[in-house]
Order: structure tokens, then sequence, then C-alpha cells
């Protein structure tokens, strides 16, 4: 199996900013002592995911034989929410986190409408291909924690986020959004919107409005109106996703200016 | 070096500040060629607020002097200044020194008498006004209106703050926002409860409400609203990044709307180390960086205001001691009675 992650160093700013900033209330509940030792527990999370893989598609086989009451598509959830890999991944990789949830409910959707099985196949490797993704991402989350890499970085108190790493982790704060959207959860969702914007996004913006005036009003809006809007009016995640996607290239942006402001800012002595 | 001696009766005057930002005639300003190297190690407490711009400032002090260790415990400004106060209830003193975004956290801990009084020759650099025994402001910002050009002129915006609501302008405010928030504390102090209250009622009636002050700006730059309230830095930021913004700064006279805050500085150990780092802030390269990149006010004499502030002899800031703004929690309770909040 092969983890196809889009950036190892946004997931070490997500992993810094995470650890940074402790979570340790989950939707589900408890996050459980084994995220402070996931090497111990790769091979339980990997049972898991088989476990889970082996249920699904029993809950598929059933709905393909013409259904039953034994196996309901709202087993995915309950399912999902029993594994101790659920808050390994929510931790460590919220982008695959968000993904996971968009699949369970993928299936989940095209079960509860009827649709045709070959439909309902599609849904379920897109969820098999996440939750695949999701168990790399901790495996490599895990190592990083081993060799003490995000315990170094980890306390707040010691050491602050250059502007390019806070826009990083505003980038990581969108994703954990999507991920409570995608958990049905859209008040926890522009909770974090609206955190990003007051703890983070603000610190920034007064620097980036004299480099781009105009790209600072659209993220304001952004934050404060376009995004919470798609959020309370429960969008398609895909739609969802795209104006996060959109936000990240504004967010893109705004760190390529704000690289190029410092490497030409004057010294202070 | 020029340095003048303490000067006692320049200090009372700080503890009920003279009127007027007009500048010292006599500028005392050091270089920081003048400065002997730090050695030693000292733990300071930040408060954030400036993006990266003090966290540059501290990184050139420490690269500058290889023998000294600057270790550094960050945070809200509220949150450092409640940590302080605790760790002085439990007898313990983790922090040397205390840099905080605004005076109001600086006069929580200055309230608990654990500031340590300052060298007088450095409380001297000050800015008559803004000499205080044991703290001091390390850069201002004013109260302001900005306000839509397209839309009103300079001469049809009254000078006092608490006559704008009856004026009938299309108002914008960010209530929440703590700048906002120590400005009507110092309204309760200057104008009373009574007459702060009827003027959180009127604004509240009409005005739009932004989520932060830069927000107002961009409203008021946008033509949603005529006026909004705001530190000053907010409009010349959004000027910088957008000259032909149709947009200008107004100022109300010895009023708290045109009140100038701090970031300040206080030391919790009193040694040459500490004094010697203190010193380093009010060198002329660090408040002349602080002025040219965050757009915030030097309060030492000889240094070029930020561009796009007026003449500080047309600024006319109200006399207030800058620590009774830590009297936040009346104001809280004020907002929230009447709904503002």
């Amino acid at each position: 199996m092969r983890i196809k992650l889009t950036s190892i160093s946004g997931l070490f700013a997500g992993l810094v900013f995470l650890i940074s900033h402790p979570v340790a209330i989950f939707a589900d509940g408890e996050a459980g002592e084994h995220v402070n030792n996931m090497q111990e527990h790769l091979e339980n999370y990997e049972d898991e995911i088989v476990w889970f893989l082996d249920e699904l598609q029993k809950i598929t086989s059933a709905y393909e034989g013409g259904g039953s009451s034994e196996y309901s598509s709202d087993m995915l959830i309950d399912n999902w929410e029993a594994v101790d890999f659920h808050a390994a991944i929510e931790i460590n990789y919220i982008q695959i986190y968000a993904s996971i949830w968009q699949g369970i409910y993928g299936v989940k959707a095209s079960l509860d409408s009827g649709e045709d099985p070959k439909s309902v196949d599609i849904q379920e490797a897109g969820l098999q291909k996440a939750l695949w993704q999701g168990l790399g991402a901790v495996k490599l989350a895990a190592r990083f924690q081993s060799e003490g890499l995000v315990g170094a970085q980890g306390n707040i108190d010691s050491r602050s986020l250059s502007p390019s790493e806070t826009l990083e982790a505003i980038k990581s704060e969108l994703d954990r959004a999507l991920a409570k959207s995608a958990e049905r959860l859209p008040d926890e969702a522009t909770d974090i919107v609206l955190g990003a914007y007051l703890e983070l996004f603000e610190g920034l913006e007064g620097d980036l409005i004299t480099l781009d005036a105009e790209l600072v009003e659209d993220l304001e809006k952004d934050f404060n109106v376009t995004l919470p809007q798609a959020i309370s009016s429960e969008l398609a995640l895909d739609s969802l996703n795209q104006v996060v996607s959109q936000m990240k290239s504004k967010l893109d942006r705004s760190k390529e200016l704000i690289q190029d402001a410092e490497e030409s800012r004057r010294s202070v002595f | 070096m020029r340095r003048r001696d303490f000067n006692k009766a320049l200090l009372t005057c700080g503890l009920t500040p003279c009127i007027g930002l007009a500048q010292d005639s006599d500028s005392n300003v050091i270089s920081v060629d003048e400065l002997p190297e730090l050695v030693g190690e000292i733990s300071l407490y930040l408060g954030r607020g400036e993006g990266g711009l003090y966290e540059n400032v501290l990184k050139a002090i420490s690269d500058r002097n290889p023998k000294f260790k600057l270790n550094i415990r960050r945070g809200p400004t509220a949150a450092l200044a409640n940590a302080i106060v605790a760790e002085k209830e439990a007898g313990i003193r983790r922090a040397d020194v205390f840099w905080a975004v605004d005076a109001g956290a600086i006069g929580l801990v200055v309230d608990q008498e654990i500031a340590e009084p300052l060298p007088s020759e450095l409380v001297s650099q000050l800015r008559p006004n803004y000499r205080y025994r044991n703290w001091l402001p390390v850069s201002g910002r004013i109260r302001t209106l900005p306000f839509n050009t397209s839309a009103l002129g300079i001469e049809q915006i009254p000078q006092s703050i608490m006559s704008l609501p009856d004026e009938g302008f299309k108002l914008g405010w960010a209530p929440e926002y703590a700048s906002f928030q120590s400005f009507i504390t110092a309204m309760r102090l200057l104008a009373g409860n009574e007459a702060t209250s009827d003027w959180l009622l009127k604004v509240n009636s009409s005005a739009k409400r932004y989520a932060g002050e830069l927000g107002v700006v961009m409203g008021v730059e946008r033509g949603e609203v005529d006026i909004g309230f705001a530190n000053h830095y907010y409009t010349l930021r959004l000027k910088a990044g957008k000259p032909d913004a149709m947009l200008d700064l107004a100022f109300t006279k010895g009023d708290s709307g045109c009140l100038v805050n701090a970031s300040g500085i206080l030391a919790l150990t009193s040694n040459k180390t500490v004094h010697n780092f203190i010193r380093y802030l009010f060198t002329k390269e660090v408040q002349s960086y602080l002025s040219s990149e965050a757009f915030e006010i030097p309060l030492v004499d000889g240094i070029a205001l930020p561009r796009g502030i007026p003449s500080l002899d047309l600024i006319s800031p109200p006399a207030i001691d800058l620590t009774q703004l830590s009297d936040l929690r009346p104001t809280l309770d004020l907002m929230r009675e009447l709904r503002v909040l």
C-alpha cells in the first residue's frame, strides 16, 4: 500500500499546529491515550480498518442482495465512531479525515437513495482509498512522534508560528471545518472557521492589506460570509470543498506576498 | 549619548498625563550603537498581536547579542497578565519582563505592585506625557474616525465623540474588539457611565457591526458606512495597499475618541540585563522600525511618525492614565447589559 500525501510539509505544519492547540475532546468523546503512542498501536489501527472494510462489504453485499435489516447504512457511522483509528487520523491529517467522512456519507447516501450497485461500488472504492491513505498518514505521524519531532515543536509557549506557518495552520483549520461539515456538525464547522479568522488570520491581515488590499477584502468576505453561509446551508461536500479550495489558493497567494515582503523588509538594526 | 536627569515633576505628570502629543524639543533618543552588549538570560512574557514585527525586533536583539539568552513565553496579552498575577499569588516568578500589546493588561499587573521601578534616564526618554515610573509605553495607537471621502468632507465630522451619534451618519463598529472596549473604558472614565450608556445605545441602534476593526475600515472604504471607529493603523495600512482608497482619518479633540493607547513593557526583576534589554526597545532603530513597518506611533522624541498621520500638534488625546484601562470588567458588564455584546 502506498500513501499519496499531497504535502509532507503540510502534514508537519498541521501536526505542529494541532499538537500546540490540544484537541482533547472530539465530537464522539475523548481521543484516548493511544494517540500519545501511536507507534505501538499501528497494528491495531490496521486491524480496525480491515474490520471496518469487512463490515462495509457485508452492508453493501446485503444491499445488492435485496437488503437486510441486519446491515443498515447507519452501521457505517456507528462502526467508524467505534474505532480508535478515528481519533488518530482526526488529530494527524484532517484532510484525509474529511475524505473518510465524505466517503462514509457517499456510501450511505447511495444506499439510502437506492442507487444501482455500480454507483455504490464507486462510493465504496473512494472510501476504501481514503481509509488506506489515512493509515499511511498515521504511520508517518507515528514515526514523527516516536522520533520526538512533534514534541520538540509542540509547545506554543516556546515558539511562535511564522506568517507562513500561520497560513498553513489556517489551511489546516479550513480542512478541519470541512471535516466537521462532513460529519454533519455545521455549528462546530462554523466555529472553527471564525476561530481561524480571529485567532490566526487577523494577526496577518494588517500586513497583508498593505500588499494586496483586494485579496484581503476577498478573504475577509470568505471567512465571515461565504464559507459560514455555505456551511450553514449544508451544501454538498464537493461544493463546500470548492469554496475551501478557492480560499486556500488565496491563502497561498498571501503566503507568496508575505514571503516576498519579508525578504525585502528593512532590518531592525 | 545624551541623557537627562530624572525629573520627578515629569514623572508626576506621567501619572496624570498632560494633554497633547507634541514633541519634546530636547530629543534624547539613543542609538543601539550606544548600548552595552547584553549578557545573561531573561524570560519575557510576550503578548501576541502585531504579526511578526515584535518577533523581528526580538530576533534582531538576540542576533546582536550572542551572550544573551532570551526565553519567550507567548500568549494572548490578557492571559499572560493573569498568569503573572497568579504566579505572584503562588509565590513564584517566572517572567523577568512583560511586553503587552495594550496598556490595560499592564495596569492589571501594575495594580499588584509587583512591577519594579525603572531607571529614571530610561523613563525620561519618553514624551513627557507618557512617562510612568514602573512601566513604559513602547509604541502608541490612536483611536480615530476613518471616513469615506466620497460621502463626507472632514469639516462635516464633529470634534466631539459624544455628539457623533446625533449627526445622522451611517456608522460602522466592532464592539467585540479589544481596542474598542478600551476606548469605551476611557469614555466611561472620562464622561461617566450614564453618558457612555446613552452613547452606546444610540450607536447600537443604527451602526453596522463588523468582526474586527480592519473590517470596519474596509466597510468605510466600500461606502457601506460613512464613518467608523478604529485604531489609526488600519486606515494607514489599507491606504498603503490601495492608495486610491476613498478613505481618510478624522480625530476628535480631547476625549476618548482620540485616545492614544499603547503597547507597554514592565520589569518584574530589577537588574542590569533587564534594564539594558528594555533600553533596546527605545532606541531610534527599534522605534523607527515599529513606526515604518507596524505604523505605530513612536513615543520617544525625534522619531518620524508613520506616513499618513498628521502633525502631532493637531492631535489632542485625553488626559488619562493608561493603566486605568485595565478596569475593563465594568465596561463589559455595561455593554452586556445594553445588549451591545
